[in-house]
């Protein structure tokens, strides 16, 4: 038998976050207190492509290594768009930290153009609260900036997991120098410290927010228009496959077509990966 | 600089074929080494970068040619040289040329072979492979030459109709002629005509670039000036663009050949001498040319009347001129430093009433006036 | 945003290739390419080869040119010779550059020509209908490889570093926006660029050796590769049987045509 108290976290983000070194730090805090611990995680090759997650579960007798959906305890985004997507496994009365430092999924377009951050998913926050009860937003990448260095942000968004975990942080402390380099030992437990001092609701600077929030506003007139030339269009599947946002469908012809514009984020998958040149988003 | 410039100069045939090519406007050269034709390389090297032309040094003579037409297409006119084996290795890019239609000169000073056979010894060998030695059907263009100066005024010519036909010319050398020495009167040689493409009228747009006009030779635009076309060795339309469909091909193809076959008289040239009366006719060319003038003077100094026929275009095969020379003639005798290639098409031409005879050879030495004199003399062929 | 049909030849299109064949890919991002570099159309050479990948330069509206089989380095060479104001592209496949072309890719390598060489390793033939290429890993199915060849394939990239090109990369069609960059890099790179492309052949390479459809196979590529810069800190181990992505080798040193040109310059003030 399963224990009942087997705790559940999720940790998800996109490739070259850091997500699985973060996983293992908590699988060795895990260890170091004795408990059974199952991971399992997916990098790079899921179908959306690029995205990254890790399902930790940990207690005394742990039997199955995957996460239910509404079972997890706690759910640590690296990134707003990745919280919102799994936030169906988390319990209601559950956690979620989101760091707010948005990246455009996946790791297949890493740099982005600047016209598709525009049309990113809105009301994340507002859908993860409306799911679940402790929302816990912070940018986590700033702080790490402020450190001295943005690979830190795993560490320190860990440090925000830290207040919901039971390990003490002398515990955390020491799984994280085992498992960096000693070079950056200090840097990751100044890393680990601020992010475990930050208090939630945390006074984040909502004006910046709001900012974005207008930029989206004025987006949203012009509707994303994917435009596809049937006659190009060779049935491939690859544009429907990799569009993140379930935006294209194969139609009886076997042909691509748009189902739903309205959810586009102009990540530009579909029209850089179709081999046929024959999507074009506008 | 200034030798360049001297009138009358003692020159090697291979020299000569350097000068001429820069007086034909020959800017581009790419070549690989290979006796006996590297002088015309080395020359080159030397000599085309003070007039700003180009030379390189290729890994082989497929990229040779290659990297020549490239040059062509580019706006320059181009040129390569090389002997038997590296012309085998060209004839896939022959064929590219003709059927992309970019004016280059391939020339090919003949050695003995096959394979790596003879390398600085006399041949005549690779004149059916300057016809067919490329897959598929072309026109083709060979010219060959029996002297240094000769050497001269078949470059510039050479150039002159690749460019004027859009097509690949080939001119025939042999190691000896490649290599003799010979006063050359440049002064004489400078005012030879020379001949440039003809670019499209009008401004850069949208160019239907294999679209030709009555002489079938389609305007040649280079490339980077505005006219972004198409080349391709796929059989394609006028707008250059690939295509299957047969009747599309067929005229192309047709185009191809009659665009050279209706120039004919303005290619072929030859020498006749004391042809009009004479009973046997001797048919030479290149260097074996040479040695068959002074047998036909021997001849005529024993009261045979003799005559000879020096093809200087050996494609397209001069077979009309060569059938009204030897009219009044019962023999022919073809004398070529191989084993009768050109002797099928001489019996083509002259018919079934001439005896055909030959004097040939193949071993690396040159056929002498002596052999080809007791050919003339003899009933039967001489195979010396 | 870019309008991509700008550089198409508009009457060829549908293009030839199969569907899901990687190359229309690369053409998507090697135009994206171009196009953020701002280079004008009548300045832009496209030479190719022959092959699949080679076949795209029908499709581009530059002055383009498709060659023989395996030489279109040594054309380009000659039109980068004439025209050293050109920016010359070459496409080429893994068996036109590396089998049949393999002897002028290391020499345009060697002597540095500005040309931008595009190998779109697809690890097949694929025009001719799936035969064993110099590229096939061990193990693979072709058909003249029913078993899977014994031959240990290039690792093209290490082998043009070798003979000396000043740029040596690696890009898959997976990941496009990287690809295009790259590209980018390439082109600016004034001496010769080589940019090996791992794309997908889903006709052959993927039919024969059961890689599911299209989209299974692009988004498997990632399984076999890891970008240069993380393979630095990851141990031999994890390493193993993983292409290198990203800028592999990047030395600029004189290039050949430009060096040839001044060299004229310089002999013509000697004159004077
Ligand atoms: S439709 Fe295209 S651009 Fe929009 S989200 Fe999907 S893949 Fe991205
Ligand atoms: S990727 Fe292009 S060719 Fe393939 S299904 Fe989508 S639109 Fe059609
Ligand atoms: S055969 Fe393979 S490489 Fe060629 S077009 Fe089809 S999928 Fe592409």
């Amino acid at each position: 038998m399963e224990s009942p108290a087997t705790q559940n976290v999720l940790i998800v983000g996109v490739g070259g976050q850091g997500v699985l070194l973060a996983s293992d730090i908590l699988g060795t805090v895990c260890l170091g207190r004795g408990y059974q611990v199952k991971k399992s995680e997916v990098h790079g090759m899921a179908k959306r492509g690029g995205v990254v997650y890790s399902h930790v579960r940990y207690g005394t007798q742990v039997l199955s290594p995957t996460i239910e959906p509404g079972t997890s305890d706690v759910l640590l985004a690296f990134e707003p768009a990745e919280a919102l997507r799994w936030s169906k496994y988390v319990k209601p009365t559950g956690t979620v930290i989101v760091n707010t430092q948005k990246r455009i999924p996946p790791a297949a377009c890493q740099d982005r153009r600047p016209d598709a951050l525009t049309r990113y998913p809105r009301g994340i926050e507002q859908a993860l609260r409306s799911q679940i009860e402790d929302v816990r937003r912070f940018d986590a990448e700033t702080l790490a900036f402020e450190l001295g260095d943005l690979r830190m942000c795993n560490t320190v968004l860990l440090g925000a997991l830290s207040r919901v975990c039971e390990f003490s942080a002398e515990e955390w402390l020491a799984a994280i120098e085992k498992s960096v380099k000693p070079r950056t030992a200090e840097l990751n437990r100044r890393a680990f410290l601020a992010g475990r001092s930050v208090e939630f609701p945390c006074a984040e600077e909502p004006q910046a927010e709001e900012l974005v929030f207008e930029k989206r506003e004025a987006a949203r007139d012009e509707a994303p228009f994917i435009e596809i030339r049937q006659n190009w269009c060779k049935g491939c599947e690859i544009c429907v496959r990799v569009c993140p946002q379930n935006c294209l469908v194969m139609n009886g012809s076997k042909l691509a077509e748009v189902a739903k514009a309205e959810t586009c984020i102009r990540c530009m998958l579909c029209e850089w990966l179709c081999p046929d040149l024959a999507v074009s988003v506008h | 600089m200034e030798k360049m410039t001297k009138p009358v100069q003692l020159l090697q045939g291979n020299a000569a074929c350097a000068r001429a090519a820069i007086a034909a406007g020959c800017r581009f050269y790419g070549g690989y080494p290979i006796s006996p034709s590297s002088e015309i390389a080395e020359t080159m090297a030397k000599l085309l970068p003070r007039v700003g032309g180009k030379f390189i040094q290729m890994e082989d003579e497929i990229a040779s040619l290659a990297a020549v037409i490239g040059a062509s297409l580019a706006g320059m006119k181009a040129m390569t040289a090389t002997s038997g084996p590296g012309f085998s290795l060209m004839q896939e890019h022959i064929g590219f040329a003709c059927y992309t239609e970019v004016p280059c000169v391939v020339v090919d000073v003949m050695r003995g072979g096959p394979s790596t056979g003879l390398p600085t010894s006399p041949s005549q060998a690779d004149v059916m492979q300057a016809r067919w030695g490329t897959h598929g059907d072309h026109p083709a263009i060979a010219l060959c030459a029996s002297s240094p100066g000769e050497v001269y005024e078949l470059t510039v010519r050479a150039f002159n109709l690749a460019e004027r036909l859009r097509t690949p010319v080939i001119l025939l050398l042999d190691e000896v002629v490649a290599h003799m020495y010979e006063k050359v009167d440049l002064g004489r040689l400078a005012g030879l005509p020379v001949e440039d493409r003809r670019k499209p009228k009008g401004a850069p747009g949208k160019l239907e670039a294999y679209a030709a006009g009555e002489d079938g030779v389609p305007a040649m635009a280079p490339f980077g000036e505005g006219y972004r076309y198409h080349v391709t060795g796929l059989a394609h339309d006028s707008r250059g663009y690939p295509t299957q469909d047969p009747a599309v091909v067929e005229t192309t193809q047709r185009r191809l050949q009659r665009k050279v076959d209706r120039c004919r008289k303005e290619i072929v040239s030859y020498e006749l001498l004391q042809c009009e009366d004479a009973e046997v006719i001797v048919f030479a060319y290149g260097i074996v040319a040479a040695a068959a003038r002074q047998a036909v003077r021997q001849a005529r100094q024993r009261g045979i009347r003799a005559g000879l026929f020096r093809a200087i275009t050996l494609w397209p095969f001069p077979g009309e001129e060569l059938a009204a020379a030897v009219k009044q003639a019962k023999r022919i005798v073809v004398a070529e430093m191989n084993l009768g290639q050109m002797t099928g098409e001489v019996e083509r031409a002259v018919g079934k009433k001439k005896t055909v005879k030959t004097c040939l050879k193949a071993n690396g030495e040159a056929i002498t006036p002596d052999e080809i004199f007791s050919a003339l003399q003899a009933e039967d062929a001489c195979h010396a | 945003m870019l309008d991509i049909q700008k550089y198409l030849r508009l009457e060829m299109f549908p293009h030839m290739l199969c569907p899901g064949c990687g190359h229309g890919i690369v053409l998507g991002a090697l135009l994206r390419a171009i196009h953020s570099l701002k280079l004008s159309q009548d300045e832009v050479v496209v030479v190719s080869g022959i092959g699949c990948s080679s076949r795209l330069s029908g499709y581009v509206d530059f002055d383009t040119l498709h060659t023989t089989h395996g030489r279109p380095l040594a054309f380009a060479t000659g039109i980068k010779m004439a025209r050293p104001e050109l920016t010359v592209i070459v496409i080429t496949g893994d068996g036109d550059g590396l089998s049949i072309g393999g002897n002028h890719l290391i020499h345009a390598a060697r002597r540095n020509v500005g040309l931008t060489c595009l190998l779109l390793n697809n690890e097949i033939y694929g025009m001719t209908g799936g035969q064993a290429a110099p590229t096939t890993p061990l193990g693979k199915i072709s058909t003249t490889g029913p078993t899977g060849p014994f031959e240990t394939p290039f690792d093209s990239c290490r082998l043009v570093e070798a003979a000396g090109a000043s740029f040596v990369a690696r890009g898959i069609t997976y990941e496009p926006a990287t690809l295009e960059k790259l590209i980018v890099a390439a082109i600016q790179n004034p001496g010769f660029s080589f940019l090996e492309i791992i794309s997908d052949c889903p006709e052959f390479f993927g039919r024969f050796n059961r890689m599911g459809n299209p989209a299974d196979q692009i988004l498997a590529q990632k399984q076999n590769v890891v970008d240069a810069k993380t393979a630095a800190t990851l141990p031999p181990e994890r390493l193993k049987g993983k292409m290198l992505t990203g800028i592999l080798h990047h030395e600029p040193r004189p290039e050949y045509a430009a060096s040839y040109q001044e060299s004229i310059a310089q002999m013509g003030a000697q004159a004077r």
